[in-house]
């Protein structure tokens, strides 16, 4: 299944930017696959619904580490493993805001 | 072009969002301001308690002072209950209930408490009131996997309060 979804602030500026939107697959066979550098959507309990890079997959038990890009965005230590049944979705398309030049 | 068609779809419904920020919300989270709260609740007591044992005040101004310390009293106890909803709805989430199963209670503790100190003069209930926000937040510092440390305040009542260990 697929969903948009808009993004909010600036942790993975420049790349993505606030206001930009995402198509993101909601299909739970990926997860295992998921890699360094995907981009994922997940619900974490103290911050919400949150998009971030993919440090690391832990497939054998089911978690990832994530992070942001910019260097304000809150350390992949302070948001924790990201159990599977946490994740959202893999993001598959961007969909960005016209950039001024 | 596409992103005009989806921006346009958005403003009519909006999608979900997904937030990218440093910290959200701000974050900014912190028993310490219903802990003194409550503190102020236990001096306006004492103040009461002191203002109606001594006779050297002229009717008018025992009443004038009596109904500030009401007024103070009245209105910090449910300036503590409110900070204390506030991180109980916005900051504690299922996983910290599942960690620390005391915390319905007390929480439901603190607004019992509250509403007696504001319906009572007694000390005994404004000292309950202190208590519970302490453990409150001992439990909420927790939760941020920091340490505490508890001291006197050093301020009249002087009670012992539970602070984080920066």
């Amino acid at each position: 299944m697929l969903k948009i979804i808009k993004v909010t602030g600036n942790s993975l500026s420049p790349f993505f930017l606030s206001g930009d939107f995402v198509l993101v697959s909601t299909s739970h066979r990926q997860f295992k696959n998921l890699k360094e550098d995907d981009l994922v959507v997940f619900f974490h309990p103290e911050y919400g619904r949150l998009i971030k890079l993919i440090t690391k997959n832990y497939p054998d038990s089911e978690n990832l580490k994530v992070t942001g890009s910019h260097e304000e965005s809150i350390s992949s230590h302070k948001l924790g493993f990201i159990p599977y049944s946490d994740l959202i979705g893999k993001v598959i398309f961007h969909i960005k805001q016209p950039r001024s030049m | 072009m596409f992103y005009k068609l989806i921006n346009t779809i958005d403003h009519i419904r909006p999608f979900s969002t997904a937030k990218a920020h440093c910290d959200v919300p701000c974050g900014i989270y912190d028993p310490i301001t219903a802990q003194i709260n409550a503190l102020t609740v236990v001096r306006m007591m004492d103040l009461m308690s002191g203002l109606s044992e001594g006779d050297a005040k002229s009717k008018t101004e025992y009443h004038n002072s009596m109904s500030r310390y009401i007024a103070v009293k009245e209105d910090h106890a449910e300036k503590a209950k409110h900070e204390i909803r506030v991180i109980w709805g916005d900051f504690i989430k299922d996983a910290h209930v599942e960690k620390y199963p005391e915390l319905p209670g007390l929480v439901h503790k603190i607004m019992q408490i509250g509403s007696k100190c504001r319906q009572t003069t007694g000390r005994d209930n404004g000292l309950a009131f202190v208590e519970a926000i302490n453990q409150f937040a001992e439990i909420f510092w927790a939760i941020k996997e920091m340490k505490i440390k508890k001291a006197k305040a050093p301020y009249a009542p002087g009670l012992e309060m539970v602070y984080p260990d920066l």
